[in-house]
């Protein structure tokens, strides 16, 4: 891998996930043609066709994108903090205590906002949660590989919410099931303009990309990294932090999207290799694209009616994973 | 002031002491064998050396400044450390895989330049691992993978090397060719590596001086013919060893157990 190669994978990423863009603000109960899109995007009139595109298909696309970009880079980011390939964004609890939250607000019928803010808020506890359990290994240098543990009280704070999950599930009257489930599979239905999920992207690259040659050594040990001049402790902290408050920020606009987070870095690993430099923009543009044509198809394939969009991601994820995989193995 | 100059060094675990009050300097142009029992500290002073542990007490200086006081990026040029363990949890080419130790060396953007490229190459041909490049660190044995290791320590073109057991997983040739390229790597230009090794043999033909731990807190350092004799490596090991010479061969074998009453 080097520079150039890399900016070929970023280009042909992009270019796609603006292909797709454009059909999603093309395609729909009322398809539109895309220079009628185009037009829509930088006239000042407002007709109805202006309106849908603009205030409806607009923030369902970029909502899309910002949430897939998000989980794509947090589970590439969670995968070299953890030095494991099965990790993804959701493994250390965020989405856990975003959905615990959010459940207990839906059942407690509050507004809409409150659901999206209290989704934050359970994500925060829990990454506040995995911290203080794990400063030892996540603040101070443990002279040993430190991510057995970490991954391993991530993974059962993330089992008591689950629990919890259950729970509220099993007691919620039957006209706030529906929601409720709708929510835990991931649905862009209704997304307000995701100012909050761009802007948490922008930060996110601005904080990782700089230290990405830094993770390609962290995926070495701990003690070979901290050999070579990186300063593991405090990259291992602002990984975690990146990765997770990545992982709150897409699962408070779009709910619990699966599969996202762990096939989307898989996939661009296994076709361009590892290099974190290369891998984690990648991983974002990949993860945008992939969210916002799941949900193209989850709300044109039995139009008028709508899907989940994380019904389309697993139902896709699966078996293009377990192609990717299997293609290579001797 | 050139090289490693340890001095009033003392490293314990939890209740033990291994190395107790060690004052000694690694000049250019020495290589030094750390022998000693398992657990006699050999990775743990490893790890002081190359300033990585925060319970040495004491003082260890490069070049006549305070291993504390080096910029890490600095301290990654000056000297390099290959672990005991690696760990490969993702696939990764052998050339990428010992590109990253030019990582101390990287500017800009942080991509590798044609000059890292081709030092990485220089190291694999180093130890016979041109053939290498391309393959998958996922599919190398034990020892291929220990070699590669070696060829990265190597690529990152630091004058003081410290391994951890270099030789471990190597099979008779394959050590003695590590050897030697190490030893013709000291010899062109002031450089200096400092490994463990369990092969006292091997210690005492390619080393030139040798550092012995008893795990008690006791410690020799001399040329390593002056250390690792019988009477001293029998005491540190805990079991009797004699030297047979033939042809003008040496070797440090053990002493057989009386078998009769």
């Amino acid at each position: 891998m080097n520079a150039r190669r890399a900016s070929i994978v970023w280009t042909v990423l992009g270019l796609a996930a603006l292909a797709v863009f454009v059909a999603s603000l093309a395609l729909g109960s009322i398809a539109v043609s895309p220079l009628r899109v185009i037009q829509a995007l930088v006239s000042q009139s407002t007709d109805v066709i202006d309106e849908i595109v603009l205030s409806l298909r607009l923030p369902r696309a970029l909502g899309g994108f910002a949430s897939g970009a998000l989980l794509g880079m947090a589970g590439a980011l969670l995968q070299v903090l953890l030095r494991n390939p099965l990790a993804e964004p959701y493994v250390l609890g965020v989405s856990g205590g975003a959905a615990a939250f959010a459940l207990a607000a839906m059942l407690f019928s509050l507004s809409w906002w409150s659901v999206d803010a209290a989704a934050f808020a359970g994500a925060f506890l829990s990454i506040l949660l995995v911290l203080g359990l794990a400063r030892r290994e996540l603040w101070r240098g443990e002279p040993q590989d430190a991510s057995p543990r970490l991954l391993l009280t991530g993974a059962v704070i993330a089992a008591g919410w689950g629990a919890l999950i259950t729970l509220m599930l099993a007691v919620a009257p039957e006209n706030r099931l529906r929601g409720m489930v709708f929510w835990l599979t991931g649905d862009l239905n209704g997304v307000a303009m995701p100012w909050a999920a761009l802007i948490a992207l922008a930060v996110a690259l601005v904080a990782i990309v700089p230290v990405a040659p830094q993770l390609n050594i962290l995926l070495r040990g701990d003690v070979a990294a901290e050999a070579l001049g990186v300063p593991v402790v405090r990259l291992r902290l602002r990984v975690y932090l990146v990765a997770s408050l990545a992982a709150a920020a897409a699962v408070t606009t779009a709910g619990t999207i699966g599969f996202i987070g762990l096939v989307v870095p898989h996939v661009l690993r296994l076709a361009f290799g590892n290099d974190q430099r290369m891998l984690l923009p990648a991983s974002a543009l990949g993860g945008g694209l992939a969210v916002m044509g799941a949900d193209l198809i989850a709300r044109t394939v039995i139009a008028p009616a709508q899907l989940p969009v994380g019904v389309i991601t697993a139902l896709i994820g699966v078996p293009v994973f377990l192609w990717m995989l299997l293609r290579r193995a001797p | 002031m050139n090289g490693l100059q340890v001095s009033q060094l003392t490293l314990r675990v939890v209740d033990r002491v291994l190395i107790a009050d060690l004052t000694q300097t690694f000049a250019s142009g020495e290589m030094w064998c750390i022998a000693g029992p398992n657990g006699a500290g050999k990775t743990t002073l490893i790890a002081a050396l190359a300033g990585l542990s925060k319970a040495a007490s004491g003082s260890i200086s490069l070049d006549g400044k305070a291993l504390r006081e080096w910029r890490s990026n600095d301290l990654a040029r000056r000297r390099a450390l290959m672990p005991q363990a690696t760990h490969d949890a993702f696939s990764a080419t052998v050339l990428d895989t010992v590109m990253l130790n030019r990582f101390p060396h990287l500017t800009g953007w942080g991509w590798e330049s044609d000059a890292d490229r081709a030092a990485a190459h220089t190291a694999l041909d180093t130890l016979g691992l041109a053939t290498f490049a391309s393959r998958d660190v996922l599919s190398l044995s034990g020892g291929e993978r220990q070699r590669v290791a070696l060829a990265a320590t190597l690529c990152q073109d630091a004058p003081l090397l410290l391994l951890d057991e270099p030789l471990a997983h190597l099979d008779l040739h394959h050590q003695i060719d590590c050897l030697e390229a190490l030893g013709e790597w000291i010899g062109s230009k002031p450089r200096s590596v400092i490994f463990s090794c369990h092969d006292l043999n091997l210690a005492r033909r390619f080393a030139t001086h040798a550092l012995l731990l008893d795990g008690a807190g006791h410690t020799h350092a001399g040329p390593v013919c002056d250390v690792l004799t019988p009477e001293r490596a029998s005491a540190a090991f805990g079991y009797p060893l004699t030297l047979i010479q033939q042809d003008g061969h040496e070797a440090l074998v053990p002493v057989m157990r009386s078998t009769s009453p």
